[in-house]
């Protein structure tokens, strides 16, 4: 059954790298995806969210469509009961999906839960926008998603240059492997967070939140032992 | 007498909340409870995951077939920007609320969705016993307010047609059944007669599902223009 599916897409599209020299994870990035085209479930929604987030892979937002139009449309009629706006709501849905991909984040649940909630908060919007209901407050201040809002905070750095280098070292021994990885893919090989994100095959919004504790966590403990 | 428990939204509460299924005023509520309590917080990500589970066990796995519909829908989403630079954020920061309000000298900091409502501009009025009260509209179902008790105050004793949820900012008040502090959430329904006063002053969220009855003596002279308050703080805006 894969082949008959498969013979009719257009090539599978995979993260670029812009070194071919990351050689081992690339690889396995391409050995993840590949058999995933033939048996397109296997690929998990996650794999998919962080293709359309960290390189706007319209063949991943296929799919991801494809699974989740006729999940929000019945979340549509059960909270409003109307097949219009059910379908207005599979559309807003979905292109929040694709705006906001960049902003996933991994380390704060699955991409399912992702969906659920951003549909939710679409469906509450345009049901205060139907009933006339004042624009003073919407879904995303009832339900902020955290990191939305502190995006810019990594970017400002000049850290004292007292600190002696072997020091930074030690501290950043002690970070957890997830952000130190991070960690690394910055400071030490001085990629962009893209490329980094790539790199990782993580969500971009995984790699600013994770750099972000890692960075605050680095200064709290120069901050400290100074 | 009031266990710990109840000084928070009841798990039903949380699960209309988790779901959208809760008019604006008590999301509202709730979400400002949330934002100040770890344990509901967690207890409401917890319920966001359980409910996206029963969603895609309800809905199945059964995907959505190609129609040319549908594949002109996504090329134009996918002509749409994506969100991911600074600047997108640097905006919102812009108009990020003033997060702050001064009560009679104090100093209060707000949970962020009461933040965004009162950057709008609150109006406050002064009610009978030492209350401040400055209404907001949210929906049509609720009268939502700020209520602020000058210390030593007062409110005449009343009783609820609905259900009355208050929410402490700031300071603290109590009643026949208890004392309340800083992001309790103290329910009251139709079977409670009370009569809330504060020492120390008080700054709430209350939202309201219908007009209160005072009960006794010149307080009943009130009533009507409770009625009236009620009707004019959900009426629809034109
Ligand atoms: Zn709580």
């Amino acid at each position: 059954m894969g082949n008959s599916i498969s013979d009719g897409l257009p090539p599978p599209s995979v993260p670029r790298s812009r070194k071919a020299s990351d050689s081992r994870t690339e690889a396995a990035a391409v050995a993840d995806i590949a058999p995933a085209i033939e048996a397109e479930q296997e690929i998990s929604d996650e794999k998919l969210l962080i293709a359309v987030g960290n390189s706007k892979d319209r063949q991943a937002f296929d799919q991801l469509f494809k699974r989740f139009a006729k999940r929000i449309f019945a979340m549509g009629m059960k909270l409003t009961r109307n097949e219009q706006l059910s379908n207005d709501l599979v559309q807003e849905a979905m292109l929040t999906v694709w705006q906001k991909a960049p902003l996933y984040d991994l380390d704060r649940g699955t991409a399912q839960s992702w969906i659920f909630t951003l549909t939710r908060n679409r469906c509450f919007d345009m049901l205060r926008k139907l009933k006339r209901q004042p624009s003073t407050v919407n879904a995303d201040d009832i339900w902020p998603q955290e990191g939305e809002h502190d995006g810019n905070m990594v970017h400002e750095e000049q850290g004292s240059q007292e600190v002696e280098i072997a020091q930074i070292e030690a501290y950043y021994e002690q970070l957890p492997d997830a952000q130190r990885e991070v960690v690394e893919q910055i400071y030490i090989h001085d990629r962009t967070h893209e490329e980094a994100a790539e790199h990782l095959q993580i969500p971009l919004g995984t790699l600013k939140s994770r750099l972000r504790l890692a960075v605050g966590k680095l200064r709290h403990l120069i901050g400290i032992e100074q | 007498m009031t266990d710990k428990r109840a000084l928070h939204p009841t798990e039903t509460m949380l699960e209309e909340f988790a779901t959208g299924n809760l008019s604006t005023g008590k999301c509202v509520a709730i979400a400002a409870h949330v934002e100040l309590c770890a344990e509901c917080r967690q207890r409401t990500s917890e319920i966001e995951a359980q409910a996206t589970l029963a969603w895609l066990a309800e809905t199945g796995s059964d995907s959505t077939e190609s129609s040319s519909d549908y594949a002109s829908l996504v090329d134009s989403i996918v002509a749409q920007p994506q969100f991911s630079d600074a600047d997108e954020f640097a905006e919102q920061d812009a108009a990020s609320p003033v997060r702050e309000i001064h009560m009679h000298e104090r100093s209060i900091t707000l949970p962020s969705v009461l933040a965004r409502i009162a950057s709008d501009g609150l109006v406050w009025k002064k009610l009978a016993g030492g209350i401040n009260q400055a209404s907001v509209m949210l929906d049509d179902e609720t009268q939502c307010e700020f209520l602020y008790m000058k210390p030593g105050s007062q409110v005449p004793v009343h009783k609820h047609q609905g259900n009355e949820i208050t929410l402490v900012l700031d300071g603290s008040f109590s009643d026949a059944m208890g004392n309340y502090g800083p992001s309790d959430f103290v329910v009251r329904t139709p079977s409670h007669t009370h009569q809330p006063a504060s020492d120390e002053g008080c700054l709430c969220f209350a939202v309201l599902d219908s007009p209160l009855t005072f009960t006794k003596g010149l307080a009943r002279l009130f009533n009507p223009v409770n009625r009236y308050r009620f009707k004019r703080a959900t009426s629809q805006r034109v």
